[in-house]
């Protein structure tokens, strides 16, 4: 990874026009220039001159971007504003170390195939206790008050049963044995795909797991989920945590090398972004066996829409297209387009076209990419910053006045489902995915 | 430095939110898109014309600088704290207080992005002409400040010309009401158009009271390449004497184009040594001829090739390669000196020849590109600052560039102001005697020089 001190010549790219503020969504909000991609880029500039230490209005500044891109995207220079953002955190997270909850949340849990899921159990069994549910909603307000937790946010409850947990326990995937067995040759022309989970379909929506699986076999692949694959450490990153995210992305890579995969996907943007991109950069200074082996890596990985419809060429649902429940020919679908799909892998035509197969009618939003707000952590640490963001697109939504609004990030999701419950809207939350599952054998169940 | 009593005293008028004081914040008021810092003692956020006035009586009092900025997109310095002191910032002050559809005027606060009010009123089938490449995110309050024109100018004018009257907190602090609402009136001196342009050093800006035109029904945008660069900026002038005023003429050299990413995607060629965008608007029926018509002017003079927009899409795609390349020059060297010169509309192969020859002459990169049409012409010297020896030779080619303007009948500043970056050239194009009314007005209104101090004119 390129510390801040290596982004001074990309620092001096920026000229100040100030065509980030027309995009920025944090300046948006705030309207004030230190909120701005240029504001933040000047800040960098000035520590790395000496003017300014990392001081707690630097880190705030810093802090407060949700690496959406959109900057570096409208950037007539091509300052790419979001990864010297990365570098200053990592700067900050290496000076000042990181708060002690992060940290141990980090280190010990997250970097963990083992833990991990300890831990989440840990909580899907305690959440009862801390958390109400919502009527007519599969979300929980929370019963008191906890750190961290927003008396108004519906947090979307953990799954009783994780993903990777139903996958130890149920029938093999087609063509594979099932858990983390090692098959030593191909004996199919079934394009062999690996499942990237990620934490959030794995822990709070396993059911867009089950639902990539099921298209993913309707379209011909042979698929496994490796069940000692972790989280793909792109939080570690956001929060500046190198380390961390490096041992992931090592750990994942030996996870997925031990099977011969065409293709490894994943239905989360953010995890795909970070596999595609950040492993690479994360592992540039190992050897020059890493640096190949993870170059072989991230040239297999392909999101899972784009994986469909470039690769497998689904072209064809083949199935009735079902007359009731939640999709039907007459159903409004819209789509949001997540940061990390839309501009971080230059996805945008794919899910739209996997919309219009399932026989759902697509109505495009003002701003289909403007960002939802999420952010990653910078949910949490600033929830009321991010649903001022989420404000926008929950309106814009609302106003196509579709049925279903469906989007290809489990992140993006949980963040749209909250904003459109405080604006009172009802429309769906779906992932593309599951519009096509749906379809395929059992509907839909749990997560509307 | 302020005195803690002063930013206390600010602090009571802006209210503690509204005022800032940490270093990080003062770094992220200091700069423009001139590229350049100077850090001010204290940022204001007003909300309205009383909270102005107040910190100017305060200002007057104490004798500390006052600077006015919108979003910061000046070319010119014209937001820049040069001698430090507080920057009010105009951002709160950001709402669209009346569009009137009867009388077709509107009333807005100088803190509103110039792209936004366009949409709203668009919204209503109305349109506000002016358009500087920035309006996605430059505020009406600067473009009245600086008299920002645009690509439109050609047929519509700029700011100016839709300026019908302002609010103004004077720099002693009193807050005065100039121009009328009507198209008519003539009582008194003209003060609204002695404001705009005025450069935030005569007072400022709290209200703007703006002329709104019917929407045209539709516009037709085209490009046509030229390998001769004489024939495209002649053909700019025959294309206006075969009777069709564009809404835009734009004339865009190779080393303009040569940066922009995305230009390759239009499938132009990439070996022409000029561009012109042009667009019509008006009857769609009408638009269609006059397109047909100054497609084949374009041919007749010399172009090899001329692309009409198929559709909406196609013109964004055209508009983003002029809209791209003002910062994107940043490409050829670190450095740039820009320029925004004006001659009338026949000269402009003379302009552009000699600036050429004279850029040769001191082996200097140089991009042309701007509003051909009305003769406005950016030119952009670039160098590496750090060469001293280049930055030198820099200097003189714009002194001998603003000679052959002038020699020609132009002006050296078209729209972007002379801030502090064109401070040392005003002598060459007015006379001490006009220079002297300007700054008798500036002592009459501005009698301790507060407001927006170090700019405009020549320091001796």
């Amino acid at each position: 990874m390129k510390t801040l001190e290596q982004f001074s010549q990309e620092i001096n790219k920026c000229v100040l026009c100030g065509t980030c503020r027309s995009v920025c969504p944090t300046f948006g909000v705030v309207q004030r220039e230190p909120a701005s991609a240029r504001g933040k880029v000047a800040l960098c500039s000035a520590f790395l001159h000496n003017e300014i230490s990392l001081s707690e209005g630097f880190i705030k500044q810093m802090n407060e971007c949700v690496q959406c891109m959109a900057c570096h995207k409208a950037c007539p220079n091509d300052v790419n504003v979001p990864d010297i953002i990365l570098a200053a955190r990592a700067e900050i997270a290496k000076e000042k170390g990181l708060p002690l909850a992060k940290s141990f949340i980090l280190k010990n849990i997250l970097d963990s195939e083992r833990i991990m899921p300890i831990a989440m159990k840990f909580i899907s069994k305690l959440q009862g206790l801390l958390f109400k549910g919502v009527p007519e909603e599969s979300g929980l307000h929370r019963r008191f008050p906890l750190p961290l937790i927003d008396e108004r946010r519906v947090v979307p409850p953990l799954a009783e049963k994780f993903f990777l947990e139903v996958r130890s326990q149920g029938p093999a995937s087609a063509g594979f044995k099932q858990g983390s067995e090692v098959r030593s040759k191909k004996n199919t022309l079934q394009p062999r795909v690996g499942f990237f989970a990620g934490c959030l379909i794995n822990y709070m929506l396993p059911n867009i797991g089950e639902a990539s699986l099921k298209v993913l076999e309707k379209a011909g692949a042979s698929v496994i989920a490796p069940l000692d694959q972790l989280c793909c450490g792109m939080p570690a990153l956001g929060m500046g945590d190198v380390e961390t995210a490096k041992s992931l992305a090592l750990k994942n890579l030996e996870v997925f090398e031990q099977y011969e995969l065409d293709y490894i996907t994943t239905a989360c943007s953010t995890c795909g972004d970070g596999l595609k991109r950040r492993f690479k950069e994360l592992l540039s200074d190992e050897g020059d066996d890493i640096q190949k082996r993870v170059e072989i890596f991230a040239g297999k990985v392909r999101d899972i829409t784009e994986l469909l419809v470039n690769e497998l060429e689904f072209k064809d649902l083949n199935a009735p297209i079902s007359d009731s429940g939640l999709l039907t020919p007459n159903s409004i679908v819209t789509y949001h387009d997540p940061c990390h799909l839309r501009r971080g892998q230059g996805i945008a035509d794919e899910p739209r076209e996997l919309i219009e197969m399932s026989g759902a009618k697509l109505k495009e939003m003002e701003h289909p990419c403007r960002c939802c707000g999420l952010g990653g952590s910078f949910n949490i640490t600033n929830y009321e910053f991010s649903m001022a963001i989420n404000r926008s697109k929950a309106e814009d939504i609302k106003n196509t006045g579709a049925d279903i609004v469906a989007t290809a990030c489990p992140g993006c999701m949980i963040q749209i489902k909250d904003g459109l419950h405080q604006l009172g809207a009802d429309t769906k939350v779906v992932h593309v995915i599951e519009l096509l599952a749906f379809h395929l054998a059992s509907p839909l169940t749990g997560e509307d | 430095m302020l005195s803690p009593n002063i930013v206390k005293e600010l602090t009571h008028i802006v209210g503690k939110e509204n005022i800032q004081t940490s270093k990080e914040d003062l770094i992220c008021y200091s700069y423009d898109a001139t590229n350049q810092k100077f850090l001010p003692d204290a940022v204001l956020f007003p909300k309205n014309a009383d909270e102005i006035s107040l910190s100017l009586k305060l200002a007057n009092k104490e004798g500390f600088p006052v600077v006015p900025r919108g979003a910061g997109s000046g070319f010119s310095g014209g937001s820049l704290p040069v001698e430090g002191g507080v920057v009010v910032s105009l951002e709160r002050m950001n709402k669209i207080l009346k569009i009137d559809t009867d009388n077709l005027t509107a009333v807005v606060e100088p803190g509103v992005i110039t792209g936004e009010f366009q949409w709203a009123v668009e919204d209503l089938g109305l349109f506000y002409p002016p358009d500087p490449s920035s309006l996605k995110f430059c505020t009406i309050g600067g473009n009245v400040a600086e008299c920002a024109g645009g690509p439109r100018a050609i047929k519509y004018g700029v700011t100016r010309d839709y300026v019908m009257g302002l609010e103004v907190v004077l720099p002693t602090g009193e807050i005065i009401n100039t121009g009328t609402q009507t198209i008519k009136g003539v009582v008194g001196y003209d003060l609204t158009k002695l404001m705009v342009g005025s450069e935030g050093t005569l007072g400022i800006v709290t209200k703007i009271i703006l002329k709104l035109l019917p929407l045209p029904e539709a516009t037709k945008t085209m490009l046509a390449a030229f390998p001769n660069m004489r024939d495209a900026a002649k053909t700019v002038s025959k294309i206006i004497s075969s009777k069709i005023i564009p809404s835009t003429l734009e004339f865009m050299d190779k080393n303009s184009v040569s940066c922009v990413e995305g230009y390759s995607k239009t499938g132009l060629s990439t070996d022409m040594e000029a561009l012109l965008l042009i667009e019509v608007d008006g009857d769609s029926g009408l638009i269609e001829k006059q397109a047909e018509t100054i497609k084949k002017v374009c041919l007749d003079y010399g172009a090899k090739e001329v692309r009409i927009a198929k559709d909406k899409r196609e013109a964004k795609e055209l508009w983003q390669i002029r809209r791209a390349i003002s910062p994107s020059l940043a490409k050829l060297k670190p450095n740039k000196i820009n320029e925004d010169i004006v001659v009338p509309r026949s000269k402009i192969p003379d302009a552009i020849i000699g600036i050429r020859e004279i850029s040769k002459r001191y082996k200097l990169i140089n991009a042309n590109f701007g509003h051909a049409g009305d003769g406005n012409i950016h030119v952009n010297i670039m160098i590496d600052k750090a060469d001293k020896d280049e930055a030198a030779m820099a200097d003189e080619a714009v002194r001998e560039i603003f000679k052959l303007v002038l020699d020609i009948g132009g002006t050296i500043s078209g729209e972007h102001g002379i801030g502090m970056t064109k401070m040392p050239y005003v002598g060459m194009e007015l006379s001490k005697t006009t220079i002297d009314v300007m700054k008798k007005i500036k002592q009459v209104l501005d009698p301790k020089g507060i407001l927006n101090p170090g700019k405009i004119f020549p320091q001796v």
